[in-house]
């Protein structure tokens, strides 16, 4: 277990925000066990908490005072921050976990804020590349990223899931409140401009036009980043007569989201930017049939275990979500593709291939 | 490394999406054929996000708008601090510092505004803040193409024409054939817009190393079947394709009045480039001193551009440097006036009225590359 000779003494991780029910905190969380597993010291630092993880968590400032060149500082990298120029400097060993950021496209005029921090992501991460000993895409989309931004050193490991997190009981009380509702069209992730809310919610008032007029749209995911498009969203719902249909949920509990995906007809995303796409595969573990618009890193997730809609037409979409629906034959064999799929983010296997790729 | 940790299994029974989609999309069509996914259908899946700009509107398709649309964005800063216990000191140290320097601020930020706002309108052409210059140029290109095509007449069908109006091939090679001495023991002389391949063939039959090239891909390729080395390629494109003193004559005939002068000229100034010393140059075009034609048969193709008067012809090619420059005259008129005139003045203005209005019809300039 050594690196360049030397012995790696602890393996820190950073992320500007760490915060519960989010892919990627879950993702540092599973790793930090995995090396305190393997005997390293082991901790995740933020400069912000949300949530019930702040005592999970160490603010970032320690970073500066405990690192010695014996470390390795995994940084996570999502969004900007004035802080990667600060660690940056640390004399550290320094990796770089990419989970792709949000192109600044999608939140003009609706939240000018991530835009500029979108933009100074991609800014920074070229800048950071000659200071990074390894880079991991977490899909290979990223990976691609990576490599257009100058590293030179790369390799595509997918997130460490921690299902078991998945193998709890459903909460009731959503069981009863979806109790008698035919078709129930979920989507699990942030409300975020580019995941295309907005886009599902048309497709809603398709589906209920067309195919079953008690059809809702549950949403689940915190809105709590992006107040104007949610209120945006809402006023969309309304002005297309479909207040009551869809469902905005906020953050859950994992009994919550486990009800969801079990009471749900199929899984649809018509999201247009998703640098890995957890609740793709969540839907599979837990047998719910996925549907997606094929962008970014979605169609290596899904790998043929869901319907991959090679264009935005959400007619098709809808009608590909009805298809599955109702017929039971196609139902199971992409329940059966999914549950195959999941087996390849087998933790172990993700973890072992973590650990290569990091030299530990 | 792939995306694919640890090469999974290949999945039981492969799920042939394809099939499930178009099954998909076979129901969408039945529905529009039944008109249950109707125009207003349609419309909802079309409706905008409400209550403010339009999602993804900074597209660089359209920069213009986006532009129009930052100018009149607020800038929205939310001073709160959600931290726990010190949160509270976070938010009123913010507001103190913003209720400080908040009309410095406002000074610099109003004429950052008025300088966005006055180049925007610097730009501003039509009173709108959308000149639009590709699509402005695109349509100005669109339409200068479309006068090109209209001024020669490029939609009707060349073959046609060619057919009713078009020289035939022992006329064009009798043509040729007055020239065939001055050709004589060279080995790579270019015929422009070689057609068929008639001079071609003359030369071939004359033991006269020589080539052409023609716009019309047919034409090229009819050529290359009888034998005959032939490109397809616009003639000055081809000369500045040459390297300097590469050929040794040049044959054009019925070309210089397809073209602007400005093109002849430019073919004349490669001609000379490329022409090795001595080499002829031989212009056959339409003799429009002769009125019948000048204002008559010249005007038969429509896709002549402009006569060329047989003095000018040989003015531009003594400007460019050519030496021994002649012009002849051929294809004499079937119809004259009658001459038998007892009269001699009458008899010769009749003589004057017979080359005016029926003398040759076609001339050829010839020049030479001066010698070395």
């Amino acid at each position: 277990m050594t690196t360049a000779g030397r012995r790696v003494r602890a393996v820190h991780q950073f992320h500007p925000i760490l915060s519960a029910g989010d892919a990627m905190s879950d993702h540092i969380f599973a790793l930090r066990s995995r090396f305190r597993s393997w005997g390293y010291e082991s901790d995740a630092f933020c400069v912000e908490a949300k949530g019930e993880v702040a005592a999970e968590t160490r603010p970032y400032r320690e970073l500066f005072r405990g690192t010695t060149p014996d470390d390795l500082l995994v940084l996570h990298f999502s969004m900007g921050h004035e802080v990667y120029d600060q660690l940056a400097k640390l004399r550290a060993r320094k990796a770089l976990v990419f989970h792709n950021i949000t192109p600044p496209q999608f939140f003009i005029g609706v939240n000018s804020h991530a835009a500029a921090y979108a933009r100074l992501g991609h800014r920074q991460l070229k800048a950071l590349a000659p200071k990074i000993d390894m880079a991991i895409g977490v899909s290979e989309f990223d990976r691609r990223a990576l490599v257009e931004a100058g590293y030179a050193n790369t390799a595509t490991v997918p997130i460490l899931i921690d299902w078991s997190r998945l193998d709890v009981e459903p909460a009731e009380d959503v069981r009863g409140l979806l109790h008698g509702i035919k078709t129930k069209l979920l989507f699990v992730g942030r409300i975020s401009p580019n995941k295309r809310q907005d886009d599902l919610i048309r497709m809603l008032a398709y589906y209920r036009r067309c195919i079953d007029p008690d059809a809702i749209l549950i949403l689940v995911g915190s809105h709590r980043d992006q107040p104007e498009y949610y209120s945006r969203l809402k006023a969309l719902a309304e002005s297309l007569g479909l207040t009551g249909a869809v469902r905005f949920t906020g953050t859950v509990t994992n009994a919550e989201l486990v009800a969801y995906y079990r009471e749900a007809s199929c899984f649809v995303s018509l999201s247009e930017h998703e640098g890995f796409g957890v609740p793709l595969l969540e839907a599979m573990y837990l047998g719910t049939p996925v549907v997606a618009f094929d962008a970014a890193a979605v169609g290596e997730t899904v790998d043929r275990a869901g319907v991959l809609l090679p264009r935005k037409d959400l007619a098709e979409a809808a009608e590909a979500c009805a298809l599955v629906n109702e017929d039971l034959g196609w139902r199971q064999r992409l329940v059966d593709a999914g549950h195959e799929r999941v087996k390849a983010f087998d933790p172990d296997t993700v973890a072992a291939r973590t650990r290569e790729a990091l030299g530990l | 490394m792939t995306s694919d940790p640890g090469s999974p299994p290949a999945v039981p029974e492969r799920v042939d999406i394809d099939a499930l989609l178009a099954e998909v999309r076979a129901r969408v069509r039945r529905k529009r054929e039944r008109g249950i996914y109707s125009a207003d259908v349609d419309a909802m899946l079309r409706a905008e996000l409400p209550g403010g700009a339009r999602l993804l509107a900074d597209d660089v398709k359209d920069p213009i708008a986006a532009l129009a649309q930052a100018l009149d964005e607020g800038v929205v800063y939310d001073p709160t601090s959600h931290k726990r216990f010190v949160g509270a000191f976070i938010t009123l140290g913010r507001r103190v510092t913003i209720g400080l320097i908040r009309w410095w601020v406002a000074a610099i930020l109003d004429r950052q505004d008025r300088i966005d706002r006055l180049l925007a309108s610097a730009y501003d052409v039509e009173g709108r803040l959308a000149p639009r210059f590709g699509e402005r140029l695109e349509r100005l290109e669109r339409e200068f193409e479309r006068r090109r095509e209209h001024e020669v007449a490029s939609n009707m069908h060349s073959g046609y024409f060619q057919a009713r109006f078009g020289g035939t091939e022992p006329v064009i090679r009798e043509q040729a054939e007055r020239f065939l001495d001055l050709y004589r023991g060279r080995t790579r002389v270019l015929d422009i817009a070689s057609g068929r391949g008639v001079f071609l063939e003359l030369m071939r039959d004359n033991s006269i190393g020589a080539y052409g090239v023609d716009l019309d891909q047919r034409m090229v390729a009819t050529a290359r079947e009888r034998g005959f080395e032939a490109f397809e390629s616009d003639a000055v494109a081809h000369l500045r394709s040459l390297p300097a003193s590469s050929i040794d004559g040049a044959f054009a005939r019925h070309i210089a009045e397809h073209i602007l002068p400005g093109d002849a000229v430019e073919m004349l100034r490669e001609l000379r480039r490329v022409l090795q010393p001595g080499s002829p140059v031989v212009f056959i075009t339409p003799n429009v001193s002769t009125l019948t034609v000048g204002a008559h048969t010249f005007w038969m193709d429509p896709s002549h551009l402009r006569p060329i008067p047989p003095d000018l012809f040989q003015f531009w090619l003594e400007l460019e440097g050519f030496v021994d420059v002649s012009t002849v005259t051929f294809e004499p008129s079937t119809e004259h006036l009658s001459e038998d005139v007892s009269d001699p003045v009458v008899r010769e203005n009749v003589r004057l009225l017979n080359r005016t209005l029926f003398g040759d019809r076609d001339y050829a300039v010839i020049g030479h590359q001066p010698s070395a």
